[in-house]
Parts: structure tokens; C-alpha cells; sequence
């Protein structure tokens, strides 16, 4: 089994703009769990954006999952995106509906049936320790809560990998602390993790790699640390049936 | 979050998920257009009024070839005869023409008859007198059987011309003939009114949906970057569609009902003055149906229109 995400010599070009990557080539291993870093436009949400299938590079490989992301037809990138958990600085809440139907629809997206779906939510709730507040609207809560809002719905389909951008970005030192060792606990249970973030005195103390993006390309690295490459993705979540 | 516990959880089988989500989104959407009461309303008074049009002048033109058609009975064949053919002979053929299939009732005129109907009817009779001769034919007049059709009529006309006595037959149908072709241009006129509403409905719906989902931009570009396909985001709007055009037609069967009692008085005054039995119909059962189908596949087609052409447009970001 090779790695969750690799990069072959990627660069990337906003139409009509300079090269945000020129050159990066990464990998990130089963069960891994690293951070991107970088200064402000050093290109760690693009880097993400590629990740999850929304732009393509314009120059090399990006393999996700053993697929080859240039190979994918329009019709297979939303399940491809299903396989993803994605966590954004700015949420991406749907503000018209509760807590629960925010969580509830990767899994409503994927069909499942109601009494799953509830199982399944209430159980990422409360492992973002917000099961009280699945009846609210995300208006009537805080930049964290719904900073966790948005990670339980990255959680809540099991995928193997989770993207997360900036996911402290909004909040105070005391709750940021707590988002990273959740990400923490769904890293020891296996699934990979891929964080950019500029929190750099949050994560120093990290045993996690750090891939520092400058000028568009890796120039740093802390070494891998032992990898969870043998655990098996979770059973039944692998879309191509292995 | 355990292990096992997604070995159990998968998704549902695809008819069992099918049927799931379309019940979701069938009362998903409702409740939706439910949260904007006057705008829903507006939009479906819209559509039930370009649906009304089209199916009330259709109405009308039924009434008016169910009165063409009751008068089809006072057709009448004149048979104008040679003027070898003698009195006698004349009042003898009328009797055999009366015993012919499909013949109902003969009239012999002779000559002299004719002179003194037309005399008395026309008021030309002195202007006759200057005449030597009188100018006229005998005639035979023959009223076809009830319910014969007009093909039946005039295949009897010709045989009733072949007859060696009769110089001229003649059927007294150019009035029933005008009826028609004005009743075959208000029938175009309909189809072509309802096309162009038609199209208007299209337009409406389509209009109202590219608003909605304009407004919904953020939420349709969330759901994409969690993974929703294209059908799945699609779904709420066609129903919405299906909604606009269910509701549109139910408000145009209403509007034709109204429309159609405000009328029955008024009308059956009016047959009274004929001394006709009319009654003026409303829509049919089965025209109901049509119009309750053509108001959703209009909705449902606007809907897709617009969904296609805009939806490809929200990239999330
Ligand atoms: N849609 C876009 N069109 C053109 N250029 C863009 C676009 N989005 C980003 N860029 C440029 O690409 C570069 C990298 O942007 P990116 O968002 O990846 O940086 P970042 O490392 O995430 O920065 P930050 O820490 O501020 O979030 C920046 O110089 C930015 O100006
Ligand atoms: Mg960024």
C-alpha cells in the first residue's frame, strides 16, 4: 500500500498569475499526520486545494488514495471528495439549518439511512464535545463551536484522510490547543491528517512532521515520524471495495 | 468512532436510497416554498394564468363544435330538377329519395310553389311578373338522418346528383362551413397561444429558480466541496419546479371552473333564445389530467433548463 498523498514535482499557476508551486514534491504517509507551514501566500491553501480536487496542478502528479487525480472525469470527483474530510479556516456552514443536518450531510450525500445517520452524528457531536447543541443554529454559535461543527462533519463519514486549513485561525490559544489534539485523537486512530497552518508555537511541540513552504517550494522538513502505514483504512469506507 | 462499528453502516441499497432521499426532498422543497407563502403564491398565480388562457379558449372552442354539431342536424340537401322532369314525376322521385338509407324526410317544391315562396319571401314578386317564364326550378328538398356524419352527406349528395332527373344538388352547409374553418383557425390560435405561455412558464419557473439559486450560491458551493454530486444538488430544485407547475395548474383548474360558472348562466339564456338544449361543459376529467401534467412537466422542464445552465457555473472556492 503506498502513501495517502503524493506529490510529484507539482507546480501550480493561478490563470493569469505567477507560480504559487513551482516545484513540491511530498508524500504523506497512511495514518500520518503533518502540517504545512509557511508565511501568509506561500501557498499552503493551494497546496490543500490541490488535495482535494479543487484545482488541478498544471505541472506534475498528484496522487491521492492510489488515484491519480488528473484522471478523474467530472462525474468521479464528487464521490472522490466524499473519501475527504475537509475542515476551513472560514467553516463553510450551512447557516439555515441545525447543527445535526450540517453534520448529517456527507452521510445524507452518501444515502444512509436515518438511524445510521443519527448513530453516526451524534457520535462525532460528542467527540467534538458539542452533542448539546446539535438543536442550534450555528448562528447562536462561537468562531470554536463552529470551527468544531465544521470538523465533525469532516469526521463523520470516517474518511482516511482529513484536510484541514487553518483551523485554528479563529480561535484563542486555550481552544486551539484543544482543536489540534483532536485532530490528535482521529491521528491515533488511524486516520491521516494534513494541517496548514501558521500556529507555529502550537505545533513545535509536536512529534508531527512539518513540510515549510517558501517561494513555492518545500525548503524544510522535520523527518517522518514512524508511520501508521499498516493500519488498514476503516473497513467498508473505501469507495473501490478493497 | 469505533471500528466495528462501520463495519455495520453502510449506505442503503440504491432503490431503498432513491426512495429515501426523493421523499426527502419532496417534502424538503415543499416546506421550503411553505417559508415564502406570498412569493410561492405569486409565482403559482403567474403560471395558473398562463395556463388558464390557453385551456379556457380551448374549452370555448369545445362548446362551440358541440353547438356546430347539434346544428349539423338542420342540414339540408336541395336537389334542384330538370325542367323536363313533370310535377308527377318530381313528387314521385321525392318519395323514392325518402326511401333511401340515410335519408330522413323529402320536400317536393314544384315550380309554381317555388314561384309563390319566392314571391312572398323575397319581395321581388312584381319584378317577376315582367318575366314570361318562371325562372325557377322545382326542388326537392332532403333532410339527411340525425347523427349522419358529414363524410355520410355528402357521399349521399352524390348519389342524389347522378339521378338523371336532377340537374343541380346542392348542400346548404356554407355556413357550417365558415363555422368550421373559423373554429379550425381559433383551434391554432389556441395551440399557438398555449405554446407561447407554455414558453412563458418555462421562463417563469426557470426565472423564479435562477434567483433561488443565485441566493443559494454559498450553500450550493458548500455542498460541492463536501462531495455532493451534481444530481444530488439538482434534486431540490426540480422539485421546486414540480411544485410551481403543480401549483400553477391547480390554480389555472380553478381559474377555468370560475370561469366556466360565471359563463353557464349567460350562455344557457342564450341557447334558451335558440330553443337548444345546450349546456356549456367545462373541462373534461381527462383534460384536467392533461393540463395538471403539462403545468408540472412545464415546471419540472424550467427547472432543469436553469439548473444545467447554472449550477456548473458555482465552482466552490
Ligand atoms: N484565486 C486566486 N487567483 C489568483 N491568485 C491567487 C488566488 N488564490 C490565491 N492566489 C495567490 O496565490 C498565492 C498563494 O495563496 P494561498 O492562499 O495558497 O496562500 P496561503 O499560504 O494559504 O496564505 P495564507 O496563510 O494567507 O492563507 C498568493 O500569492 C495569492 O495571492
Ligand atoms: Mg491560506
Amino acid at each position: 500500500m503506498t502513501d495517502i498523498i503524493h506529490f510529484n514535482q507539482v507546480g501550480y499557476r493561478y490563470p493569469g498569475g505567477k507560480d504559487v508551486l513551482s516545484d513540491v514534491t511530498f508524500s504523506l504517509g497512511r495514518g500520518e499526520m503533518a502540517f504545512v507551514t509557511g508565511s501568509s501566500g506561500a501557498g499552503k491553501t493551494t497546496l490543500l486545494r490541490l488535495v482535494g480536487l479543487l484545482c488541478k496542478p498544471t505541472r506534475g502528479q498528484v496522487m491521492v488514495d492510489d488515484v491519480n487525480l488528473a484522471s478523474l472525469k467530472n462525474g468521479d470527483i464528487a464521490p472522490f471528495r466524499q473519501r475527504i474530510g475537509m475542515v476551513f479556516q472560514n467553516f463553510n456552514l450551512l447557516y439555515d439549518r441545525t447543527v445535526f443536518d450540517n453534520v448529517a450531510l456527507p452521510l445524507v450525500i452518501r444515502g444512509f439511512a436515518y438511524s445510521d445517520v443519527q448513530r453516526r452524528v451524534r457520535a462525532a457531536l460528542d467527540a467534538v464535545g458539542l452533542l448539546n447543541r446539535e438543536k442550534s443554529s450555528p448562528l447562536t454559535l462561537s468562531g470554536g463551536e463552529q470551527q468544531r461543527v465544521g470538523i465533525a462533519r469532516a469526521i463523520v463519514s470516517k474518511p482516511a484522510l482529513i484536510l484541514a486549513d487553518e483551523p485554528t485561525g479563529n480561535l484563542d490559544p486555550e481552544m486551539s490547543k484543544e482543536v489540534m489534539k483532536l485532530f490528535e485523537r482521529f491521528n491515533q486512530v488511524g486516520v491521516s491528517v494534513l494541517i496548514a497552518t501558521h500556529a507555529l508555537h502550537l505545533i513545535v511541540h509536536m512529534p508531527h512532521r512539518i513540510i515549510h513552504l517558501d517561494g513555492g517550494k518545500i525548503t524544510a522538513r522535520r523527518p517522518r515520524t514512524p508511520v501508521l502505514s499498516d493500519l488498514p483504512p476503516f473497513p467498508g469506507e473505501d469507495s473501490r471495495g478493497r | 468512532m469505533a471500528a466495528e462499528e462501520s463495519l455495520q453502516v453502510q449506505p442503503l441499497p440504491l432503490m431503498q436510497r432513491l426512495t429515501q432521499e426523493h421523499t426527502r426532498v419532496f417534502f424538503f422543497s415543499l416546506g421550503k416554498l411553505g417559508r415564502n407563502p406570498v412569493g410561492t403564491l405569486l409565482t403559482a398565480l403567474v403560471i395558473g394564468v398562463a395556463l388558464a388562457l390557453p385551456a379556457g379558449m380551448h374549452v370555448l372552442t369545445q362548446n362551440l363544435s358541440k353547438i356546430s354539431y347539434s346544428w349539423q342536424d338542420s342540414l339540408q340537401l336541395s336537389l334542384f330538377l330538370k325542367d323536363s322532369v313533370s310535377t308527377e314525376r318530381g313528387a314521385a322521385l321525392a318519395r323514392e329519395i325518402r326511401g333511401r338509407p340515410g335519408v330522413q324526410a323529402t320536400r317536393y317544391i314544384s315550380r309554381e310553389q317555388s314561384l309563390a315562396e319566392f314571391r312572398s319571401q323575397s319581395g321581388f314578386g312584381d319584378a317577376l311578373d315582367v318575366l314570361q317564364d318562371n325562372p325557377l326550378p322545382a326542388v326537392i328538398a332532403v333532410t339527411p338522418e340525425r347523427g349522419r356524419n358529414k363524410l355520410q352527406v355528402e357521399v349521399l349528395l352524390g348519389e342524389l346528383t347522378r339521378l338523371p332527373e336532377v340537374d343541380l344538388a346542392k348542400l346548404d352547409q356554407k355556413w357550417l362551413e365558415r363555422l368550421y374553418a373559423i373554429l379550425g383557425i381559433i383551434d391554432r390560435a389556441v395551440f399557438i397561444v398555449g405554446l407561447l405561455l407554455g414558453i412563458a412558464v418555462v421562463v417563469t419557473v426557470g426565472n423564479t429558480i435562477r434567483l433561488d439559486i443565485e441566493a443559494r450560491r454559498e450553500e450550493i458551493s458548500v455542498m460541492k466541496l463536501i462531495g455532493a454530486p451534481d444530481s444530488f444538488i439538482r434534486r431540490p430544485f426540480l422539485y421546486t419546479g414540480f411544485w410551481y407547475g403543480l401549483a400553477g395548474s391547480v390554480f389555472a383548474l380553478v381559474l377555468v371552473l370560475a370561469g366556466t360558472l360565471a359563463l353557464s348562466g349567460p350562455s344557457e339564456t342564450l341557447a334558451s333564445l335558440y330553443d337548444s338544449s345546450f349546456t356549456l361543459s367545462g373541462l373534461s376529467f381527462g383534460s384536467s389530467l392533461l393540463l395538471l401534467l403539462t403545468g408540472i412537466v412545464l415546471g419540472w422542464i424550467g427547472a432543469w433548463i436553469t439548473v444545467w445552465r447554472h449550477l456548473a457555473d458555482i465552482q466552490p472556492q
